[in-house]
């Protein structure tokens, strides 16, 4: 039917045209709605079934099947239930289009879901057509695309030929306005990603890359930035406080840095963890084979397989480190991210500015403000999910971590406690009282060990001195005083210039107890002609003899036997006996020597003497600080003589 | 004996028997591998301590740097367990501490007291040695003496050089039988004298970790969930991190 008014303007595109045709073209419109739809159906399933099947097939190694057609089973799925929707309404006559506005509004939701992921990652699929090798995919990976995008296009053809009175049009007009919602939805959620994917990765630029980037763009753009940085800090511009975002930014900071915090705590706690499980004291024999010592070890071995390598080390790892390390990882996007939202911020208020005044903007300057406000809503809308679910998940860490160390402390001590030690059973205090009274005597027992051995004493060297030594000790004495010699115990070989070459028996006077560096350990001595250093090791104090000759070799192992005799008596009897040792000896002067300063004091051969202080005020043991009839000083150690009680010689253990 | 220096005045006759010889050095060498072994066993016990001293500092640390992270500012129920968390892991460490001394006092001191015996034991065996070697010495100058023809000045130089001999066999003989005595009993009294450092090991170590499982029990009924095993525990941790990779600001690699 030819209308009539077709030189009518076409200013409106919602002209009302004659009832007949308007409900022909609807028709038309609708069929074209179903058919389209079908096709569609039907070329997904083509795609899926017959071409992806088949390059599954080719077996091609670079192939990523995942990033070529991402979610298109998903979409075939929803669209495959929307046609089948669509399909039933075919019989609803007259409330047809009623039953079509309520299935777009049923399936709007799902639609964005699945669309808006095949959209963002459509580009990224296209890259890799050409490796797929197979000539048509791009025609057929384009479809989701553009069916999305027909949708609204549909229905506003059937909306044009729908008559404003008719029951169904705001329906349909709300069903147009959500498909197209959908579709800014699905165009948004896709800037955002691109944005995300862009700058959330960490550029590890060295050097000289970054000295490539420089051209004159790039350094106007930091300068340009920089600026206004310094505008914000000086307070010449005003910073766009955005207090949402800043809280935001400041909780996302804080979680960050305790993030970064217990991963490097957590590592050096593992670090220490191992270095005690490297150190295996229980391995260390002492040749015990059995009783305590076996079981000890056997513990000691149960704890180390506990707290090392199986069991425990994997859970912590599993539990704690991994998933720690992980979270850590994930902190690059959002602060990459967060940076660059300053940047571009700094760029917004430039343009921004700009715009106030020229009233208009070029396209790249568009594009910039826009990449700004992307990069803001994206943080807006996900950083709180993020600082929400990483708190959550450190909690989690945490949590592991507690129950790990109970687990460890339970195993142990089933092991423990079953290894069945003697007084295992004694209450903690008696038992440590006991372990220290028991460790007090055997310190004591040892003690005995240690003087048993002792007393194995030097002999003095009973090789008689010949005449001619006899005169040079007479001639040291006369020169030296007789406190000064000293006797050669091991032969000594000097090795440095100024050192003596002695044999064992020699005597020596000491002139100095250090030589010229200092060195207390090497003492200048005169050995009756040649001057020089020995080690002061070598030397013990040799006091000359007084009685006749063949008396020389006589004392000492008559000493020696008393002494052996003291020394075999405390064995026989139980340990407290020890202590008697100390009180049977009596310090006497063995010589008599003149004081020569006011620190020191006279005292007569054979004066008994009290020791006050074994050693003078900066601790050398030559001087001792003495008491002698109620006169205070210093008299020289070697003088001093210790003599039994019971049994007072003329001279036994000099001190 | 081969290390000693052939020199002159070798006896010719054996002064020491084999056997005694042969005792005396088995004796000595068990006693040397002791030292050792308890100079081993005494570094490795310091090192021990040592790096579980600071194995519970560091552990110290990880709550306690949490604690002062001004996130537990913001998020209450994080500061609550931060808090319980840093508590436990103080006490843990002051019961540690508790330990290494005990374990000072009932090994490693006994241990240090007993290595101390070894340097007098070592000078008495030089001892020993160094008047063997007199004996020896003097020994061969009588066999010198008593090989020559038996002039008058020869044998009264024999009979000084017998004189001299005597003392210093007698020294001998009593320097190797004392010490041929003590040193098994020396030897042997480790066992008695270790005993009660291995019971205190055992025991310190069950003290601390009774301690432990009672601390870390409660932590973790309070901060954890407490029934699921470790499987359990690793799907929530993947739970939260897949959350997290879903998020576009998350760099996917």
């Amino acid at each position: 039917m030819a209308s009539p008014g077709t030189s009518e303007p076409e200013c409106s595109l919602y002209e009302e045209l004659p009832d007949e045709r308007m409900e022909h073209n609807r028709r038309l419109a609708v069929e074209e709605l179903l058919a389209t739809e079908a096709s569609y159906v039907h070329n997904l399933q083509l795609c899926m079934w017959d071409i992806r099947a088949h390059l599954q097939q080719k077996q091609l190694p670079d192939l990523d099947l995942e990033g070529l057609f991402s979610n298109t089973d998903d979409i075939l799925h929803v669209s495959r239930r929307f046609l089948e929707g669509l399909k039933a309404t075919a019989d609803q006559e007259s409330e047809q289009l009623l039953f079509i506005c309520a299935l777009f509004q049923e399936f709007k939701e799902e639609m964005q879901t699945v669309y808006k992921i095949y959209c963002a990652s459509y580009e990224h699929a296209l890259m890799l057509v050409p490796n797929a090798g197979a000539t048509d995919l791009s025609f057929f990976l384009v479809m989701p695309v553009q069916r999305v995008t027909k949708y609204p296009l549909l229905l506003q053809k059937i909306l044009e030929n729908t008559p404003a009175s008719a029951s169904a049009y705001p329906a349909l007009r709300s069903a147009l306005s959500a498909m197209a919602e959908v579709n800014a939805n699905i165009n948004e959620y896709k800037r955002r990603k691109d944005v995300a994917t862009k700058y959330n990765k960490a550029e590890h630029l060295t050097l000289r890359d970054r000295l490539a980037r420089l051209n004159t763009h790039s350094i106007a753009k930091k300068t340009t930035r920089l600026s206004r940085l310094f505008m914000h800090e000086t307070g010449i511009a005003a910073k766009t406080e955005d207090k949402e975002y800043d809280d935001l930014e400041e909780k996302f900071q804080c979680v960050a840095s305790s993030i970064t915090a217990l991963k490097e705590n957590m590592g050096s706690y593992v670090k220490h963890l191992e270095a005690l499980m490297l150190s295996t004291p229980h391995k260390h024999e002492l040749q015990m084979d059995e009783g305590v010592a076996q079981q000890y070890r056997r513990f000691a071995e149960c704890l180390h397989r506990f707290g090392a390598v199986v069991p425990q080390r994997q859970r912590l790892d599993r539990l704690v480190c991994q998933p720690l390390s992980s979270l850590s990882d994930m902190l690059v996007g959002p602060q990459q991210l967060v940076k660059k939202r300053l940047d571009k911020l700094l760029d917004y208020e430039e343009i921004q500015e700009r715009k106030s005044e020229l009233g208009n903007v070029t396209y790249d300057e568009e594009a910039a403000m826009n990449t700004y406000l992307a990069i803001n809503a994206l943080l807006v809308a996900e950083l709180p999910r993020f600082n929400q679910v990483a708190v959550q998940l450190l909690g989690q860490i945490l949590g592991s971590f507690a129950v790990l160390q109970r687990d460890l402390a339970a195993r142990v001590l089933q092991e423990g406690l079953s290894s069945q030690m003697p007084h295992s059973h004694m209450p903690l205090p008696s038992f440590w009282k006991l372990m220290e009274d028991t460790v007090q005597q055997s310190g004591a027992q040892l003690h005995t060990f240690c003087q048993k051995f002792e007393t194995v004493t030097p002999s003095p060297v009973s090789q008689p001195l010949n005449p001619a030594e006899e005169r040079k000790v007479l001639s040291l004495v006369s020169r030296h005083g007789p406190d000064k010699l000293y006797q050669v115990t091991s032969n000594i070989s000097g090795s440095r210039d100024l050192d003596l070459t002695l044999q064992r028996g020699q005597i020596v006077a000491l002139l100095q107890s250090m030589d010229t560096k200092g060195n207390t350990s090497r003492w200048l001595v005169d050995a009756g002609g040649p001057r020089g250093f020995v080690p002061a090791a070598k030397l013990q104090p040799y006091c000359p003899v007084q009685t006749q000759q063949p008396r020389v070799q006589v004392p000492a192992p008559e000493c020696g036997t008393e002494r052996r005799r003291h020394s075999y008596a405390p064995p026989e009897a139980p340990r407290p006996q020890v202590s008697t040792f100390a009180p049977a000896f009596q310090v006497v002067a063995g010589f008599s020597f003149a004081a020569r300063s006011p620190q020191e004091v006279s005292v007569q051969a054979g004066q008994p003497v009290l020791v006050l202080e074994p050693h003078d005020k900066k601790g050398s043991k030559e001087w001792s600080l003495v008491d002698v009839n109620g006169q205070k000083g210093y008299v020289p150690s070697s003088y001093l003589v210790t003599v039994p009680v019971e049994k007072p010689l003329g001279w036994s253990l000099p001190v | 004996m081969s290390w000693i220096p052939f020199k002159i005045g070798q006896p010719k006759k054996q002064i020491v028997p084999k056997t005694v010889e042969r005792d005396f050095e088995r004796e000595y060498g068990k006693l040397q591998q002791l030292e050792e072994q308890t100079k081993k066993l005494q570094k490795d016990m310091k090192k021990s301590t040592d790096a579980d001293l600071a194995m519970s500092k560091s552990a110290v640390k990880i709550s306690s740097d949490l604690l002062s992270n001004p996130l537990c500012e913001q998020d209450a129920a994080f500061l609550e367990m931060v808090t319980a968390f840093d508590t436990a892991m103080r006490r843990m460490d002051s019961f540690n501490q508790e330990k290494v001394n005990q374990i000072q006092k009932t090994v490693i001191e006994p241990l240090k007291k007993f290595s101390s015996v070894f340097p007098s034991l070592n000078v008495a065996v030089k001892r020993r040695e160094q008047t063997l070697q007199d004996y020896r010495r003097l020994q061969a100058k009588v066999e010198k003496y008593e090989e020559k023809e038996r002039t008058g000045p020869v044998l009264a130089k024999l009979h000084q050089a017998r004189e001299e001999l005597r003392p210093v066999r007698d020294d001998f003989e009593a320097k190797n039988k004392q010490l041929l005595e003590e040193m098994p009993k020396f030897y042997s009294s480790r066992i008695d004298y270790f005993k009660p450092s291995f019971e205190s090991l055992v025991r310190a170590q069950v003290g601390y970790y009774t301690e432990l499982h009672k601390i870390f029990g409660e932590l973790a009924a309070r901060v954890a969930e407490p029934r699921p095993g470790d499987e359990q525990r690793e799907r929530q941790h993947d739970a939260r991190l897949a959350e997290l990779r879903a998020l576009s600001i998350v760099a996917d690699d």
